[in-house]
């Protein structure tokens, strides 16, 4: 098989095991509902907080979400030790990783689906907001979180601590992508600064990390 | 010569440098005509700068041997080379509000610098980290290798990122253009300054990475002791 049809056959099981069980889809889109309400009573939301803050509190939500399902990507294999399953087929590492990658990817999308008309409710999104910038924003941002987040999310696999390592690895690397994704949120809300410098360096960071990730990708999942 | 010996020499250079460089940082150089003796704080916090960035550039080198060569000396030279690096980090960290308040007013400003050099520390400790938590020997010595070119890689991005974000921080003062530069005593202060913090930097990073080696040993010398029991 073609490594593009590995990784497809890894990416529809990851979401069909996903699809019937509904798991980790319910809870980090309950999650993640749950913070946007609460930042909502914490920070007294109103319009003027959104157009100052509301790409910051909008994207940390996402980013608890995105933790969770990250956290599921390789958990789902160690329960039944389907990992090594997959690693004694001739499938190479940037397949499988391929293929997570998607699913959570797909995950956190659908999350931020039902994620951003209760933001743009709860926080009183502006009439002239750019929905479309923030689409792409956001689809641009999780794929920075998916890339990094699944190659650590193997990573950790083999730690003792493994739900506690993830966000420590992931949060250093991914600084640089945060700040471009709140950046560019807040200007598509209204806020000054131009988004077209932040999108850019979004796909940049896109592009380095996805290289890296599926070029190294043999070196997290090798079998010892 | 022993090797024990040896190190004790190099180690007692390297005090005699430090205290030169203490010397010359609070005596030696001219006191600063706009910020006053605060000033003299800048002959700890750019060596100490220095020091961090070559450390981290040993822990990228070596990380990168070590994936190329799987040798358990790059790894020992990559721990050495972050927790080095860490802790000097750690000085530049301290260092630069302590000069920033009276200067600037503030404890700390999101400029482009400060806020890098605040991101590089957040992910060498948490390179330090996952060698805390991760099972020794095994996969760990390769997953911290890749952890350390994701790092590496995350810099140059990190920078330019927190560039078009804001700036405050002052330009260079060396090779900065046509309005920087150091009165020649202070420049003086400033590189002996820069020698004994690269040296205090070498030294430990060779000492944390013999003790690597060396805790090896122990550990081979004690599962031999042990079969040797077994038996």
């Amino acid at each position: 098989m073609s490594a593009a049809r590995i990784a497809w056959a890894v990416l529809r099981r990851d979401l069909l095991i996903e699809l019937r069980g509904r798991e980790a889809l319910l809870a980090m889109g309950f999650y993640a509902l749950l913070v946007i309400v609460i930042f909502s009573f914490a920070f007294s939301a109103d319009a003027d907080l959104t157009l100052r803050a509301g790409g910051s509190l909008l994207w940390v939500a996402i980013l608890f979400a995105a933790m969770v399902a990250l956290d599921r990507a390789f958990l789902r294999e160690s329960a039944e030790a389907t990992l090594s399953g997959l690693q004694t087929t001739p499938a190479s590492g940037a397949a499988i990783l391929a293929g997570k990658f998607g699913s959570s990817f797909l995950l956190i999308c659908a999350v931020e689906a039902v994620l951003l008309p209760l933001f743009a409710v709860l926080f009183n999104a502006p009439a002239h907001t750019r929905w479309g910038g923030i689409i792409l924003t956001a689809l641009l941002g999780t794929w920075a979180l998916a890339a990094n987040g699944t190659y650590f999310s193997a990573l950790s696999l083999h730690s003792r601590q493994r739900g506690l390592l993830l966000p420590l690895l992931l949060l250093p690397v991914a600084i640089p992508a945060i700040l471009a994704m709140v950046q560019a949120t807040q200007v598509f809300l209204g806020g000054p600064g131009v988004a077209n410098y932040w999108c850019r360096l979004l796909i940049g960071y896109d592009i380095i990390y996805t290289a890296l990730g599926l070029g190294l990708a043999d070196l997290v999942l090798e079998v010892e | 010569m022993s090797k024990t010996f040896q190190a004790n020499l190099l180690g007692a250079g390297t005090l005699a440098l430090l205290l030169a460089a203490l010397y010359w940082a609070l005596y030696g150089a001219p006191t600063e005509a706009t910020m006053g003796t605060i000033q003299r704080i800048f002959y700890y916090h750019v060596p100490a700068a220095a020091a961090s960035w070559t450390a981290l550039a040993i822990n990228a080198l070596a990380s990168l041997a070590y994936l190329a060569t799987r040798s358990r000396k790059a790894d020992a030279l990559a721990v050495a080379g972050a927790e080095v690096g860490l802790a000097f980090l750690t000085i530049v960290l301290i260092t630069g509000p302590i000069w920033a308040r009276p200067v600037w007013g503030v404890w700390w400003v999101w400029d482009p610098r400060l806020t890098l050099t605040l991101a590089m520390w957040v992910m060498y400790a948490s390179y330090l980290i996952l060698r805390q938590l991760t099972p020794e020997g095994g996969s760990q010595p390769r997953l911290a290798a890749v952890l350390a070119v994701f790092f590496a890689a995350d810099i140059p991005i990190d920078y330019m990122s927190i560039r078009w974000w804001r700036g405050q921080h002052p330009a260079p003062v060396l090779f900065g253009g046509p309005d920087s530069g150091l009165a020649p005593r202070m420049l003086a202060a400033l590189l002996l300054s820069m020698t004994a913090f690269l040296a205090l930097m070498a030294v430990l990073v060779a000492m944390r990475y013999r003790q690597e080696l060396l805790r090896d040993r122990i550990t081979g010398l004690r599962q031999r002791r042990m079969l040797a029991a077994e038996n």
